[in-house]
């Protein structure tokens, strides 16, 4: 007889488990600890002196980028920058500093949620060699301190199937619905004005964004009605108000960033054709820009 | 991920390999790090009454220390004391004074470690330690047969099915 190895080279997931997935004590226990992991203040208008919240946004596209690179886990990017709204609540950071602790905070949240883990001298690589691996293994013990070594944060990603589960859609839709609300989930994340949103309220509204978005909702209207958010609402024990407001917000970003990357690339196409004058970038037509996330190539 | 590139392609610039915000200053890095570890000790030591960096317990705490042979932790308590002279085998057990299992802060139990025994070895960092190095108590690993009582079928019964 013959033995065959059959494993491959990639990442042997467990099965969704009932157990967990259809106990309501599982999403009662999620929705009891989440405060605990929020960051305390809102640090531009305290603690931070050199840091600005466009500064912010930067480290987190670079963080979002190396995680989409090396094939991280969805949720070690908003894990990563739970993580580092958490340290700079508390610690006052140079912005000469930021991508360091911005890779500190990947290198852990890989740890924690990845099977391979990010290694240190692969994110210092990503830094442009501008941090060494002895200040990432060095800063990592401060940064743990600091968190007081409470990694285990609730991210909204850890919402996603219960809310999910709790909603009539149709069963093929699932997967792309997923990830959508993925999607979603990371561009809050890279936002500043989300960061003091509890996760289970940033997923829910990530939710009904994407339902929204796609417009599985108004195909059989009599089935959501105006419900959808009222749905949406009881599952998380949200506010129905509060959670409009922040379904709406998250699509008012959406739509922003569409918009900037299709100027940006509209922009590299002018550059492209007229050579280094790159005038009348106002008269750019913006009634091109795809609004409609069905729009967009998945 | 598609998605992701598509959206969040407006804050793209140029490869994922970059320095976002110029140099970094390694002097002053290395100072603030020593700062901050040593914030983080001496909180520590308040919290828990023990000056970790003499590896004494303080005069003034809530809690009375005791020492005990290294030999009687688990491995995994020692690897931080590696770096420090053999001969000193002695760890500090702790106990409430009040006679309670908890302090009321038992949520923050995690002590840095002291700058001055941790030097860091990136081999050792990356590396999970592994099981029974030479330093370790050896212990039999339990099989699940161990809790069942050992049976012995006698010969010349018939078979019960499902034997």
């Amino acid at each position: 007889m013959e033995l065959l190895c059959l494993e491959l080279d990639t990442n042997i997931r467990a099965r969704p488990d009932p157990n967990l997935l259809c106990d309501d004590r599982v999403l009662h226990s999620l929705l009891t600890i989440e405060e605990r992991f929020l960051p305390q203040y809102s640090y531009f208008k305290g603690v931070q002196k050199d840091i600005q919240p466009f500064m912010r946004r930067m480290v987190a596209t670079w963080m979002l980028e190396v995680c989409e690179e090396q094939k991280c886990e969805e949720e070690v990017f908003p894990l990563a920058m739970n993580y580092l709204d958490r340290f700079l609540a508390v610690v006052p950071t140079k912005k000469c500093n930021l991508q360091l602790l911005g890779a500190v905070c990947m290198f852990l949240a890989s740890k924690l949620k990845d099977t391979r883990p990010l290694t240190a001298e692969k994110l210092c690589i990503y830094t442009d060699n501008s941090i060494r691996p002895q200040e990432l293994l060095e800063w990592e013990l401060v940064v743990l301190g600091k968190l007081k070594w409470n990694l285990a944060a609730v991210t909204p990603n850890d919402f996603i199937e219960y809310i999910l589960r709790r909603l009539p859609l149709p069963e093929d839709k699932l997967a792309l619905i997923r990830k959508h609300v993925q999607t979603f989930i990371a561009l809050c994340a890279t936002d500043f004005s989300f960061a003091m949103y509890p996760p289970s309220m940033i997923a829910t509204g990530s939710v009904g964004a994407a339902i929204c978005g796609l417009q599985l909702n108004s195909s059989n209207q009599s089935q959501w009605g105006d419900s959808l958010t009222d749905l949406l609402a009881k599952i998380t024990n949200t506010e129905v108000d509060v959670l409009k407001a922040c379904q709406e917000h998250i699509e008012r970003v959406l739509v922003s960033s569409l918009r900037e990357g299709h100027q940006q690339q509209q922009q590299q196409q002018q550059q492209t054709q007229r050579g280094s004058s790159g005038k009348g970038l106002e008269e750019l037509d913006q009634s091109s820009t795809p609004t409609d996330v069905r729009d967009i190539n998945l | 991920m598609a998605v992701h590139k598509h959206i969040l392609s407006a804050l793209r610039n140029g490869p994922t390999r970059r320095n976002l915000f110029g140099p970094v200053d390694r002097e002053q890095l290395q100072v603030e790090y020593q700062a901050a570890l040593h914030k983080d000790l001496e909180e520590a030591s308040i919290r828990w009454g023990f000056d970790f960096i003499r590896d004494k317990p303080l005069n003034s705490s809530d809690f009375k220390w005791e020492g005990i042979p290294a030999t009687k932790v688990p491995v995994l308590y020692r690897s931080c004391m590696l770096e420090q002279a053999e001969g000193d085998s002695i760890l500090a057990a702790v106990s409430h004074k009040g006679g309670r299992a908890q302090s009321p802060q038992s949520d923050k139990e995690n002590i840095p470690n002291s700058p001055e025994r941790y030097s860091l070895d990136l081999e050792k960092l990356e590396r999970t330690p592994e099981r029974g190095e030479s330093t370790g108590l050896k212990r039999k690993q339990t099989n699940i047969t161990d809790f069942f009582q050992a049976k012995r079928r006698v010969v010349g019964k018939p078979r019960k099915s499902g034997e």
